[in-house]
């Protein structure tokens, strides 16, 4: 019983949380360079269709990721060139980016509402997928979820076991300082904001071809929000963000998990847990947290940008 | 209104900035008409039948002031604690506690004259929706997290509390298990006028802007939140007390987004549902953001967001518009806006 | 600015002003030709092969078989203030008969319908009536029972489960009628409920079916907009299926599919548009049941036992011909209190009082 409800738990943990960290990692990138995006949830369902229409057309769902990524990719263009080229105020920037993205995935996915696709689907290991218990944990899933932690750890060396990560983190804590060491700004954050779009992609890409395999109208239902407190939480640190990912993605899974086992809470409160859960992470690490914020967000978090 | 003109007096620079304003707003509407093109409709005849569904009727323009009411509150909201650069994105929450703890007056009170219940609830309005705004600034001033992120994570929470209150004990016994209130005595019902829905709110709106634009412009209080949003660290050596300014403009402007979640369960839905607002608090935030945190843009962009809500039904209707085409419409106007060189930034 | 440049630009501004005064009243409007225009507005996207897109189905086929029939159709509709002036909108362009359709729209729909006394309208699941407001639903206690025989005959653990949106009464009694049925042939069924909390949220019904395979449950249901994510979900991991709405559902579980409950509006949106026409529509709280045409049992899938088959075909007979009542007693809820007393039965006319769910249902229904 135990062990049943401890696999339940964490494969649901391991594939609620793989969008949401894609998505974490996307903002952990463009955050660490300076720029809070509020639109990944724009990102997020540009990607989802894009995926899902491409997979439809072409039938494979490899396909459907990557365009989802470069579809994601340069959608962030447009809201790097308005906060990087024109200066604007990111908040707003990201707020009207999200408007954009719901409304132009509408407009695309359209007509694919009640398609059907294969999708991504699990793909077992030889010998792995087999173990009792371990496997069915941690080896029956799609590809994304199993490139979910590499990429973190391909994201954290990229930002700071490289040269090109160095200079972005210090556009970020210092850009005027940055420039005066030869970087250049502008660029950095420019190749940042893509690869946030790509990641961001990817995430909405995992929610419509692997999770719900379908498309609807807004269907990341608040999960890029999610990933920009995540990004908090997890003190802008990639590795750092698959706890957080994981935590989230468990306390969803949870709360259904719950529901199924018939657990005597009202399913509102129990659809709290998730932002609770964050509120409460969030007040208890805030000590160290002050410290962790690159420096120029600060400013964006102050309003003083 | 004409108060609030007066006392800004006919600036040439404001007008010039509202004349460049609304050249950005002709070119988001020039890029629209090609993406209409692009999926085969009419632009001309579009921008028509919006024109004459929202400001040519009486009709119309009624239903477009309706929709300015909550979101003039939410942009004050918004905008008061801007003022010392606090960024409140949880004016949807605020919105929503409000018009939950107006729904406890309301019911709990169905003995009161119409004279008493209804500034009860409308304090009410303001006291859960400032609550719930403190929080957040309580949570800044401790430093434990930054009011942006608490009052985005705290929009999520405030929006199931009403559920679970609506699901569970306020459920209305005669709803068919259906989540809703039960509805609010007439005495609890803000009253409309001339047969139209603009209801009373509106005054509450009208007096939000002129109360902030007085208290900024003619009190020492305003005095020192421009101090404190000038240089913090200065405005503290100076003996202005940041912390309690903090708190203080998070509660007044939850208390704002509150009333106006007062407001809409109480003249608009007349019981308190899930779907009190869609994204009225988002809204808010984006219109204080495009007037600067000022008291005549926030009618302004809050005008024109409204004819653009109240016209895309004429474009679902007649132009078999999808209805996402008003939210590409909304982003396209803002990213016009926003890409405008940086000559012009006025603040936020 | 300068002074050229502002000249210029009120020059510019009186003449983009006079354009649209000049568009608005100058071009000529669209001359009427429908003999009568219906208006539907729909909460969500017409193309979520569910609830939406049955509504939508239901209206283009009432265009079909009426040629004289014109449609205005809006999706997305936010209830409240947006959906009473979309519908004040659409009577201003003429409609005549009004489909509110959702739950949600009732109030909104009534107080328009106040103020507009000459127009008809139909509200889908509404509990409330005027002189122009009538509400029609099917009633799906009966179908849901059939389901749940269906289901009890075909499942290999003996476990179903539930995918609901919210617990609302009429899908608590849903659920209860789908229990009962299961373990009418197979007492020792057991059902288990998730709710969402919302209408429409893909990832998370999908996440929630998974949870509830988790538990041992082979045959899966839904109550949300869309069937299509819980499906698929139970399909792929060979579970069984049943579907609810919208008869196209069944494409996505080709092997899984036991069968399903589809609303079939065309021919009573034909009705309705008849009687408006030739002025005989009276305000009345329609409920239909089984009989009606427009509630539709989906085909059987392959692995319902033939048995099943004919045991559903005789106990919906005995439906129709008011013999059976879904909710005959004793009936004990969930927490062990008696709900329904020996030899007696639940009323239908009651259903939106079934705030509780039967003894063998996992969940909680507040």
């Amino acid at each position: 019983m135990i062990i049943s409800f401890l696999i339940s738990i964490i494969s649901g943990a391991i594939h609620s949380g793989t969008p949401l960290l894609y998505a974490t990692l996307s903002e952990t990138v463009g955050e660490r360079t300076g720029i809070v995006n509020l639109g990944l949830e724009g990102i997020m369902l540009i990607g989802a269709v894009v995926g899902f229409t491409t997979t439809v057309q072409t039938g494979n769902p490899l396909l459907g990721v990557l365009a989802a990524a470069l579809a994601g990719g340069l959608f962030n263009m447009v809201f790097g060139f308005l906060v990087i080229t024109r200066r604007a105020n990111q908040l707003a920037s990201g707020l009207a980016l999200m408007f954009c993205g719901v409304g132009l995935s509408a407009m695309i996915g359209a007509s694919f509402i009640g398609s059907r696709i294969q999708g991504l689907n699990e793909v077992r290991i030889p010998l792995f997928s087999d173990i009792p218990i371990v496997g069915r944990m941690f080896f029956n899933y799609d590809i994304l979820v199993y490139s979910a932690i590499p990429v973190a750890v391909l994201v954290w060396w990229l930002m700071f076991r490289t040269r090109w990560g160095l200079g972005l983190r210090a556009v970020g804590e210092n850009p005027t300082a940055a420039f005066a060491a030869g970087k250049n700004p502008h660029r950095l954050q420019y190749q940042a904001l893509f690869i946030a779009g790509i990641l961001g992609g990817i995430a909405g890409a995992h929610l419509s071809l692997a999770i719900a395999k379908t498309w609807a109208e807004w269907m990341t239902a608040g999960r890029g929000f999610i990933a920009v407190a995540l990004v908090i939480f997890s003190k802008w640190h990639p590795l750092r963000a698959i706890a957080g990912a994981l935590l989230f993605g468990g306390a969803i899974s949870l709360q259904l998990q719950m529901q199924a086992r018939g657990v005597p809470v009202s399913s509102f409160l129990l659809d709290m847990l998730p932002y609770v859960l964050s509120l409460v992470v969030l007040a208890i690490w805030s000590g160290a947290r002050r410290h962790a914020t690159p420096g120029s967000l600060g400013r964006v978090f102050q309003g003083t940008e | 209104m004409n108060k609030a003109f007066l006392q800004i007096g006919f600036h040439h620079q404001w007008v010039a900035s509202a004349i460049r304003f609304v050249g950005l707003f002709v070119l988001a509407l020039v890029f629209f008409a090609l993406i209409l093109l692009v999926f085969g409709k009419n632009p001309l005849r579009a921008y028509a039948d919006i024109f004459s569904a929202t400001l040519g009727s009486a009709y119309g323009f009624s239903e477009v002031a309706v929709k300015m009411i909550p979101l003039i509150l939410t942009a004050l909201a918004v905008a008061l604690p801007s003022r010392i650069w606090l960024i409140n994105v949880g004016g949807e929450g605020q919105l929503f506690i409000g018009a939950l703890f107006a729904t406890w007056g309301a019911v709990n009170f169905t003995n009161l004259p119409v004279w008493l219940l209804l500034p009860w609830i409308g304090i009410l309005g303001f006291i859960g929706g400032g609550l719930w705004g403190a929080i957040s600034g309580y949570l800044r001033v401790r430093g434990w997290a930054s009011e942006t992120i608490s009052t985005l994570l705290m929009n999520y929470v405030a929006i199931l509390l009403v559920n679970f209150f609506v699901f569970g004990p306020w459920k209305d016994p005669e709803s068919a298990n259906y989540p809703q209130s039960a509805p609010f005595p007439d005495a609890a019902i803000l009253p409309s006028f001339f047969g139209t829905r603009i209801h009373l709110g509106i005054v509450l709106a009208i007096v939000g802007l002129i109360l902030f634009h007085f208290v900024l412009s003619r009190t020492r209080w305003g005095l020192e939140m421009r101090a404190i949003g000038v240089n913090q660290e200065a405005a503290r050596r100076n003996g202005i007390s940041t912390n309690r300014y903090i708190i203080l403009l998070m509660l007044i402007g939850g208390g704002a987004a509150g009333v106006a979640g007062m407001g809409e369960v109480s003249a608009i839905h007349g019981q308190l549902r899930p779907s009190l607002s869609p994204g009225l608090g988002y809204t808010g935030f984006l219109i204080s953001w495009m007037a600067g945190g000022h008291p005549i843009g926030i009618v302004a962009a809050a005008f024109l967001l409204s004819v653009i809500t109240a016209g895309g039904d004429i474009l679902q209707m007649t132009h078999r518009i999808p209805a996402a085409g008003v939210h590409i419409l909304m982003a396209l106007i803002l990213f016009v806006v926003l890409a405008r060189p940086a000559g012009k930034k006025g603040g936020k | 600015m300068s002074e050229k440049k502002m000249n210029l630009t009120v020059k510019l501004l009186s003449v983009l002003t006079c354009l649209a005064l000049v568009l608005t009243w100058g071009l000529p409007e669209p001359t009427a030709q429908a003999k009568l225009k219906v208006g539907i507005i729909h909460i969500g996207s017409i193309n979520d092969a569910g609830y939406n897109q049955a509504h939508s189905e239901g209206v283009q086929i009432m265009k079909k078989n009426l040629p004289n029939v014109e449609v205005i159709q809006v999706e997305n509709v936010p209830e409240g203030a947006d959906a009473e002036r979309v519908m004040e909108n659409m009577i201003k362009q003429g409609a005549q008969l009004i489909i509110p359709a959702s739950f949600g729209y009732l109030d909104p729909a009534l107080r328009v319908a106040k103020k507009y006394p000459d127009v008809k309208f139909v509200h889908p699941g509404g509990y409330k009536l005027a002189p122009n407001l009538g509400t029609y639903w099917a009633s799906t206690p009966d179908a849901f029972y059939l389901m749940g025989i269906a289901a009890g005959k075909t499942t290999k653990t003996n476990k179903a489960g539930y995918v609901v949106a919210l617990p609302i009464s009429f899908f608590l009694a849903n659920i209860n009628a789908f229990h009962l049925g299961a373990r009418s042939v197979n007492p020792k069924m057991e059902t288990r409920v998730v709710f969402m909390g919302t209408f429409l949220d893909a990832p998370k019904e999908a996440t929630a079916t998974n949870a509830l395979l988790d538990q041992g449950v082979d045959v899966l249901g839904v109550i949300v907009d869309s069937p299509i994510t819980v499906v698929q979900a139970a399909e792929k991991r060979g579970a069984y299926s049943i579907g609810y709405h919208y008869l196209g559902v069944q494409k996505f579980a080709s092997k899984g599919w036991v069968s399903g409950i589809a609303f079939t509006w065309g021919e009573l949106y034909t009705r309705f548009a008849k009687q408006v026409m030739d002025g005989t529509w009276k305000s009345e709280a329609l409920l239909g049941n089984l009989a009606s045409d427009f509630l539709t049992i989906a085909p059987f899938g392959p692995v319902v036992p033939p048995d099943a088959i004919k045991l559903v075909n005789e106990t919906k007979q005995e439906f129709i011909n008011g013999k059976k009542n879904a909710y005959q007693g004793p009936i004990k809820d969930n927490k062990g209190v008696e709900r329904v007393k020996a030899g007696e039965f639940w009323p239908l006319t009651n259903i939106g009082k079934m705030d509780w769910l039967v003894e063998g249902v996992i969940g909680q229904p507040k």
